[in-house]
């Protein structure tokens, strides 16, 4: 019979994950205490047993036919079908555009009016870099059909953002550039927090 | 492995089935018995076996090699496998234990060893779910503490805990 106060350190010793110094109180213990010794003997048999469980099993029945049937709609992507992607990426900028005029209003401090542009760039980077990462430890818990549409929507935002701030650096002072970057920076943040209050 | 091959991912990511069908016979069994000794549940199993791998298909394009696709896609699996029980999307619990023996039945493997793996197979198929989801990742897919904490969203002291408790009921189980 084990020692109750001594499972812990028991189970660490036969996982050889303690220090030196409490593995020498174990070893202290267990030179004294046949009952533990019996059980590090048991957790071994049982750790090794399932270590060399099989690591495939073949299920009772074909499962392709019911995979092949989920994922028999997925294009052929290449470098020739740009005129597909581009369609795609306009029709998920559309999609992209509809979430956004579903969503609340954002926090008036992700908005350009009154600050100065650099700060406003400033602001956005900031907001779309922790957003980011914090979407990249909960994505998992989205439905791959949302992260798919999600990753759609984000990469078309991004390309409309690309364009502009490459229109906007040839043209500084226009006005209307700068409201472009401004409400495609803008779609991008609300849309991360919408997806990262999805998931989490 | 040749199913393995970088040209099979490759024909895969451009959307060739064929491809991913030999990805698929090569990985299924393991992909199956991740699922099965995690959920303890034949029918759940399956389904989830077919959620790995069209997520797998859509998710192709991420794998980029930095580990090896094996690896990639038992991730992904155990995942997916999570994903669904914090969803809440599990059905009524069908564990089985003896009532069930035949889907853990390896044809082909010597009796006596078949015997013991049976028993313990039938053990773990009848701990608390916690407890045997870590035991598997741990003491049979070799996954670290700290891996486990972060797939299934729990505190490594935790994962640790959990598998000391599974192991203590395995042997209580084991010893009857």
């Amino acid at each position: 019979m084990m020692c109750n106060e001594w499972e812990t350190q028991l189970n660490e010793y036969v996982d050889g994950t303690l220090a030196a110094e409490a593995r020498a109180l174990v070893e202290a213990h267990l030179a004294g205490c046949a009952g533990c010794r019996a059980a590090v003997v048991e957790l071994r048999a049982l750790v090794a047993g399932a270590a060399d469980l099989p690591k495939r099993i073949e299920p009772a029945r074909d499962l392709w036919t019911g995979i092949a049937a989920r994922v028999g709609k997925r294009e052929v992507r290449n470098g020739k079908r740009w005129w597909r992607t581009a369609l795609a990426a306009a029709a998920t900028l559309v999609i992209g555009f509809a979430v956004y005029r579903l969503l609340p209003p954002f926090a008036a401090h992700y908005r350009p009016v009154g600050e100065g542009w650099l700060a406003v760039e400033a602001q956005y980077e900031q907001a779309s870099d922790e957003l980011t990462r914090a979407l990249a430890t909960e994505r998992d818990r989205l439905a791959p059909a949302t992260v798919a549409l999600l990753e759609r929507n984000l990469a078309a935002i991004d390309a409309a953002l690309r364009e502009s701030r490459d229109a906007l650096a040839r043209d500084p002072e226009n006005v209307e550039l700068r409201g472009l970057v401004a409400s495609a920076a803008r779609e991008k943040v609300e849309l991360l927090r919408w997806a990262t209050r999805v998931a989490t | 492995m040749q199913a393995d091959s970088s040209d099979l991912i490759q024909r895969a990511q451009q959307g060739d089935q064929a491809a991913f069908e030999a990805l698929y016979r090569a990985h299924v069994g393991r992909v199956y018995a991740l699922c099965l000794r995690l959920t303890a549940d034949r029918a759940r199993a399956e389904e989830l076996t077919q959620d790995a791998f069209v997520r797998a298909w859509e998710r192709l394009a991420s794998f980029r090699g930095e580990s090896a696709f094996s690896s990639w896609l038992y991730r992904l699996t155990v995942n997916v496998v999570f994903l669904g029980q914090r969803a809440g999307q599990r059905r009524a619990l069908r564990v089985f234990t003896t009532e069930d023996p035949a889907a853990f039945e390896r044809p082909g493997d010597a009796v006596s060893t078949v015997a013991g793996q049976l028993d313990l197979e039938r053990a773990i198929a009848a701990l608390p779910p916690g407890a045997r989801e870590v035991f598997v990742l741990h003491d049979v897919e070799g996954y670290r503490h700290h891996e486990i904490a972060r797939l299934n969203g729990i505190a490594v002291g935790t994962s640790k805990a959990q598998l000391f408790r599974a192991r203590r009921l395995l042997r209580e189980a084991l010893s009857k």
